[in-house]
Parts: structure tokens; C-alpha cells; sequence
């Protein structure tokens, strides 16, 4: 484990952030920290990097706790982005990048490297001013990972970008994580965890009410749904299937097809269940109805509401 | 490494504003229009002078002309001709008319002329008329060895000049109202240096916190070094601006002025720094000599200078923590207006105390406030052109720093604190709540 997050509280003014919230994140891997807002995720990341300190409870970077010196082992690209926008964009670049601990050299050299990377060079002596906001956040994220930090942490990072760039952008950190770094992703966008995550955690009203791995959830929250795809007609198998059914729905397909789902009850197997269908009408597909990232998140908050 | 960081933020924010075309506008500028400004009351007198008026004089008590002394300013003249010759003749700048019996009824003084009126000849000439009429009066009564009694009372007149000497101590020639010039301007300069340089570190900071650039720059430094980086970064930019202008300055007055004044009146300069001048034998003007003299005494002008970069220094430092912290608090310009008056108030305070100060730099109030940690810096500075105990320096100057350790703890507090505080109006009362936060 890379990070470790161990029963960590935040109070302000009145007001629980965090309630003893704990997570692990393993070393290489690309972390969901999801939430509504308002969760508390910004207190958490600031608890991570240092910028705050927690009320009670630990946090173990790379096996010890975490201090100020390991503030230059982690990148942070906050949410809501901003450069001085007076300052010259190489100049901006290069103050970054020592305030993170790079010397003049290495800093200068690295930033020549990612702005020809990104196809960018001619925009060293250009104020940040004259960006447009997708512009100002490549250069940003340039910034986030110039000094090659073991831990990454994005708020919201393609917010603002176009989809040519959204896809760069996530090809690098792709690339960031197979060169070994790990990333905490935090984003509403729940279709890029499911592309891109391995692990997430998701945090409601201060508390840490769902994680594990994006695969082992889904698994977990599919519940005995599934999906019947049947050739012709479908009117013996109604009586046959429903005793097996917690609820089921029917969609007509073009092709003379009709697409049946299906929440099977607790007790019956799944196999019954197939058996039950192949028997009475001409089953051509068959699939596991996983849930999206998406329905997990509405319904894991939902519960978590309801409580 | 705190410390090599927090050196990368006092290099931004050094960098970021000694590059401005403003700074270096202002810089340049204001130390020319000052010498334009000082300048200009010569530059005025040199080109009205050279220019002597004619006056023709009709005396009919026939006691005045004779004794009327003509100046560079102005030149008496008996009238040769009738009065509306005189005025139609373009030599003439004017007619004085003198009532035969002037001396008994104090009046019968007329000036008839084209021109426009001239305070200055108005003076010359009532100040002469009204000596004579006073010499004449004497002589009314027939008193006995009254040459003598007239050289005497000339004497009186000398003696005038050396009372205004009086204040000067121990033999070391002061003028107060040369001191209380200086403690004007010295005041005037730290009240605009304070209070431009301060909201300066506020500007700065709300701007910081306002486009969001903050919350990347914390979780690279702690917040309290960045603070500090900030305030050093600003107050290096007001010693830059204020090294430059001191430059100007020593050059003006150690390569300029010795160039331009002639040199007896140097001589007589440093005799009164030296302490050997007779002031009633300096020819000049008293206090012209006696800033002269001031202005060409190293050492005055090192104590001065030493002090002033100490104080200036100090209230830099206490008004950027307020200032500091009040930024850390707010979203916008706006919303610090409220909370501004904390910092602008005791500059206020600061600079109308040493107005009074001023005036009488010796009294209780004046020792007070120049010992009192937030007018000290302005009050302190008004009165050190007049002798200030040593011992009072020292403990105004300790108070201060000690005040500035104190102030920068309390603002790195609030500032923690407020930078992460979104979206609300602070009061006075957060900053406080906020300052105990542990």
C-alpha cells in the first residue's frame, strides 16, 4: 500500500467533514475517491497532501506517517484551477516546479520535454493570460507531474477539455501508472472510473460508506440480474420463470428478439433459472447484467441516505 | 528546505512586481517630480528677480524719500515730473503718493499704478514707510543721545534673529521648524509606504486565493511560509524602491547641492554643523542655514536614515501581518473594505498623532504614542529630528520587534485558517475564533 488512510476525523466550525474515514490505496493502481458533494473528498485530499491536518487519526504514506517533506513525493491538481495570470507560462512553470524541489536545471529540462510532448513550446513566453482554459490546464497538469511523484492525486481532471484532449489526458495518466505512480482520480464522472479505475472508495456525508475493487463491487451489487436474449415467442415462458423472479422486464428488440431482465430471488439457482428458459422458448444470449458505476454510486448513497 | 522554498516565493513575488512598468514608472518618477517640486520656488524667484521696479515718489512731508533705500526688488526715484506724466511712462512702474502729514495721521499712503498689485513691493514699501514714520516718532521726542538709543534698538533686531536660535541645545544648532519639516516628510513617507505597501500583501493574497492558484501552492509549502515569503517579498520590493530613491537623493545632496550653493555659504554651513558659527553673524537666512547645515551633517543624516529604515521596516512588517491576515479572510477587494479599517485605522491614528507630535515633540502624548507599538514607527519618526532619549529610541524600537513577532504569529494563524474559508464574509470576530484555533 502505497497510502494509507486510517480513522481519519475533521471537524470545522460546527461541521464533521470527515468521520473517521479510512482507506488504502495500492501502490500502482488508479484510485476512485467518489462522492456527492460536499462528502468531504476536498478535506480528504487536503488532509493527504498536508494542507490540512486531521483532528484524529493517521495517515501512512509509503509506510511512514506522512510529513511536510513528502509534500515533494505527491502532485496535486485541485479541482478548481488557477495560475498567476500575470506571470509568463514558462516562468509560472518553472516557479512550480522548484517550489516541488526540482533544481533550475532538471525543472527547465523537464518542462522543455513535456511542452514538446504535449506540442506546446511556443507557449513558454506567452502570459497566462492569453490562454484559453483548456490551455492554462495542460500547463497545469504538466506542473502536477513534472517532479514524478510516487502519489497523484486528480480533482476532476478533464473538466474543461475537449474530447481530443480529455483522451490525451487520459492516456497519460494511463502512462503515469504503468511508469509506476499512483493516482487518486476524483470525479462525478462515473463512466471514466469505470474506464480507467482499479480501486475507488465512495464517501458520503463524511463517511466512507462504500470501497474495494471497481470489479469486485460491480460483481457484488449485480445480485443475481441477468440478461436473457430470446428468439420468437416468449408467452410459455412467462409462467414458467416467475416463481424464480424478484422482478423482470421485457424490451422488444428489431430483429424479432426480445431482450428479457431479470432479478433472480436469493434462493434460486442460477442454473435453474437457465434451465427454465432454455426450456421453454429459444434462448440465443446470455449475459450477467453488471451495474454500472453509475447505478452503484445513486444506490449505494441512496441507501446510505435512507439509514 | 522550508527555507530554500519559502526563497522561491520571496523571488516571485520579488520578481513579479519590480519587473511592472509601474514600479519602475513610479521609481523613476517620483524622486523627478519631488526635484521639480523642490526646485520650483527658485526656479520661480530666479526668473522674478532681475527685474527692478522704478517708483516715482511724490513726497510732500519731505521726511520720507530721503531715508527710502532702494532694493534689487525695487528703486525709489524723485518724481521730476506731475503725477499723470510719471504713470504714462513705461520706465515708471508706479507713483508712490505721500500725504504731508503722514507722520501725525499714520495714513496717507498711496501707490497709483498700471500694474497689476505686487505683494511684494506692497511689503517693501509699507515696511520701509512705517520704520521711518517709527525713527521720526522718536525724534518727536527730543530725547537725549538718541543715535545711540537707536543703535541700540537696531541691536534688539539682531537679537530677534538669535531667539529663534534658542531651541537649539547644548550648542548644537537645531531649528525647529527645519525639524518639524523634516518629521513631515519623514511621516508623510511611512504613512504612504505602510499603507500602499500593506494592501499590497493583501491584494496580493486575495488575488492568490481569489483565481484558486493558493491551494496548489499549499500543497507544495505550509501556509505560514508562504505568508512570510509574501510579506518579505513586498517589503523587498519597498527597500528596492526606497534604495533607489535614497540614491537619487545622496546624489542630489552630496554632488548636486555642494555644486550649486556658493561656496561661503557651504563654509558658513558647516561651521554651524561644526558648531562654531555665530548665528548673528551668518549672513543667510537663519533657518535656510540651519537646514543647510542639517542637510550636509553625515551624521544627522545616517541617524535619520539608520531610523527610518528601522521603523519603516517595523510598521511594514506589523501592517503587512494585519493586512495579511485580513486578506487570507476575504474572497474580494469588496468584501475587505469592512475589514480593512483595522489595518487603516491605527496608520490613521499613527499619522494624526504625529501631526500633533510635531508641535510639541516632548509632551507626554508624544512619548506615549512613539513607544506604542502601532503609531510608534510614524510617531517615533516625528519627533527624532528633535532630540528623542536614547533610551526611548531603544525601548520603541524593542516593543516594535517584539509586537512583529507576536503579529506575524497571530496573522499566520488567521491566514491557515482563512485561505481554505470560502464563499462567506468574515467578521472581526471569525479572525479571532479563527486565530484560537489550535
Amino acid at each position: 500500500m502505497l497510502l494509507k488512510v486510517n480513522e481519519v476525523s475533521k471537524t470545522f466550525t460546527g461541521h464533521q467533514a470527515l468521520d473517521k474515514v479510512s482507506l488504502e490505496v495500492p501502490r500502482g493502481s488508479i484510485y476512485g475517491l467518489l462522492g456527492p458533494n460536499g462528502a468531504g473528498k476536498t478535506t480528504l485530499i487536503r488532509i493527504i497532501t498536508h494542507i490540512t491536518a486531521p483532528d484524529s487519526g493517521t495517515v501512512l504514506f509509503d509506510g511512514h506517517p506522512l510529513t511536510a517533506a513528502d509534500t515533494t513525493s505527491i502532485g496535486y491538481l485541485p479541482e478548481e484551477r488557477g495560475l498567476y495570470k500575470k506571470m509568463k507560462v514558462g516562468e509560472q512553470a518553472m516557479f512550480f516546479a522548484r517550489l516541488k524541489g526540482l533544481s533550475k536545471r532538471d525543472a527547465e529540462q523537464r518542462l522543455r520535454a513535456w511542452f514538446d510532448h504535449f506540442g506546446i513550446s511556443d507557449w513558454w513566453n506567452k502570459k497566462v493570460s492569453e490562454l484559453s482554459k483548456g490551455m492554462a490546464q495542460k500547463v497545469q497538469f504538466i506542473v502536477t507531474v513534472l517532479h514524478e511523484p510516487k502519489l497523484l492525486i486528480f480533482d476532476e481532471p478533464f473538466s474543461g477539455f475537449d474530447p481530443l484532449n480529455a483522451q490525451l489526458l487520459k492516456d497519460e495518466i494511463l502512462r503515469l501508472r504503468d511508469n509506476g505512480a499512483t493516482i487518486i482520480f476524483s470525479t462525478h464522472n462515473m463512466s471514466s472510473v469505470e474506464e480507467i479505475c482499479d480501486s475507488f472508495t465512495l464517501i458520503n456525508k463524511s463517511h466512507n460508506i462504500l470501497s474495494g475493487r471497481v470489479t469486485d463491487v460491480k460483481h457484488e451489487f449485480a445480485q443475481g440480474r441477468y440478461d436473457f436474449t430470446i428468439q420468437g415467442d416468449t408467452t410459455k415462458l412467462i409462467p414458467a420463470l416467475m416463481p424464480m423472479v424478484e422482478s423482470h422486464s421485457f424490451l422488444d428488440m428489431d430483429n424479432g428478439r426480445t431482450r428479457l431482465s431479470v432479478k433472480l430471488l436469493p434462493e434460486v439457482a442460477l442454473h435453474d433459472a437457465i434451465a427454465a428458459v432454455n426450456n421453454n422458448s429459444t434462448l440465443v444470449g446470455f449475459s450477467e447484467n453488471l451495474p454500472t458505476m453509475n447505478d452503484i454510486f445513486i444506490s449505494a448513497v441512496n441507501k446510505a441516505n435512507q439509514q | 528546505m522550508s527555507h530554500s522554498v519559502t526563497s522561491i516565493i520571496i523571488r516571485r513575488e520579488y520578481m513579479e512586481r519590480v519587473t511592472k512598468k509601474s514600479f519602475i514608472v513610479t521609481t523613476i518618477l517620483v524622486p523627478i517630480l519631488m526635484l521639480v517640486l523642490a526646485l520650483l520656488p527658485t526656479a520661480i524667484m530666479l526668473f522674478a528677480t532681475g527685474d527692478t521696479k522704478t517708483i516715482a515718489v511724490v513726497d510732500d512731508s519731505g521726511l520720507i524719500l530721503p531715508n527710502l533705500q532702494s532694493t534689487d526688488d525695487v528703486k525709489f526715484i524723485d518724481a521730476w515730473a506731475p503725477q499723470d506724466q510719471m504713470l504714462s511712462n513705461d520706465s515708471i512702474y508706479g507713483v508712490l503718493v505721500i500725504d504731508r502729514n503722514i507722520i501725525k495721521r499714520n495714513s496717507g499712503l498711496k501707490l497709483l499704478t498700471p500694474n497689476a498689485a505686487s505683494v511684494n513691493i506692497e511689503a517693501e514699501i509699507t515696511g520701509q514707510v512705517e520704520k521711518i514714520i517709527e525713527t521720526e516718532k522718536l525724534k518727536a521726542y527730543d530725547i537725549e543721545n538718541l543715535d545711540e538709543i537707536l543703535s541700540e534698538i537696531n541691536t534688539d533686531v539682531t537679537l530677534q534673529t538669535i531667539r529663534t536660535d534658542e531651541s537649539g541645545e547644548e550648542g548644537e544648532s537645531q531649528s525647529a521648524a527645519i525639524s518639524s519639516a523634516i518629521g513631515t516628510i519623514l511621516n508623510f513617507v511611512l504613512y504612504m509606504f505602510l499603507l500602499m505597501y500593506g494592501s499590497l500583501v493583501m491584494n496580493s493574497i486575495i488575488e492568490e486565493k481569489n483565481n484558486r492558484v493558493l491551494e496548489i501552492v499549499v500543497s507544495s509549502i505550509n501556509p505560514r511560509s508562504l505568508m512570510l515569503g509574501k510579506i518579505v517579498g513586498v517589503g523587498l520590493v519597498a527597500l528596492t524602491q526606497i534604495a533607489i530613491w535614497a540614491i537619487i537623493m545622496f546624489g542630489i545632496t552630496t554632488l548636486l547641492l555642494p555644486s550649486l550653493i556658493p561656496a561661503d555659504v557651504m563654509a558658513e554651513a558647516q561651521s554651524i554643523n561644526s558648531g562654531t558659527a555665530d548665528m548673528a553673524s551668518v549672513a543667510m537666512d537663519s533657518d535656510i542655514a540651519m537646514a543647510l547645515g542639517m542637510f550636509t551633517n553625515v551624521g544627522f543624516v545616517m541617524k535619520i536614515m539608520g531610523l527610518m529604515l528601522l521603523f519603516l521596516i517595523g510598521g511594514y512588517l506589523i501592517y503587512a501581518s494585519i493586512f495579511a491576515a485580513i486578506g487570507a479572510s476575504v474572497d474580494n477587494i469588496q468584501d475587505a473594505s469592512q475589514l480593512q479599517t483595522i489595518g487603516i485605522i491605527p496608520i490613521f491614528i499613527g499619522l494624526f498623532s504625529s501631526l500633533a507630535v510635531i508641535a510639541d515633540p516632548n509632551s507626554t502624548f508624544a512619548m506615549v504614542m512613539s513607544l506604542i507599538p502601532f503609531t510608534s514607527p510614524m510617531v517615533m519618526m516625528a519627533r527624532v529630528p528633535f532630540d528623542v532619549p536614547g533610551w526611548q529610541i531603544w525601548l520603541s524600537l524593542a516593543l516594535l520587534y517584539l509586537t512583529i513577532i507576536f503579529m506575524i504569529w497571530l496573522a499566520a494563524k488567521i491566514y491557515r485558517i482563512g485561505i481554505f474559508m470560502y464563499g462567506k464574509k468574515p467578521t472581526f470576530k471569525d479572525l479571532i475564533r479563527w486565530a484560537r484555533y489550535k
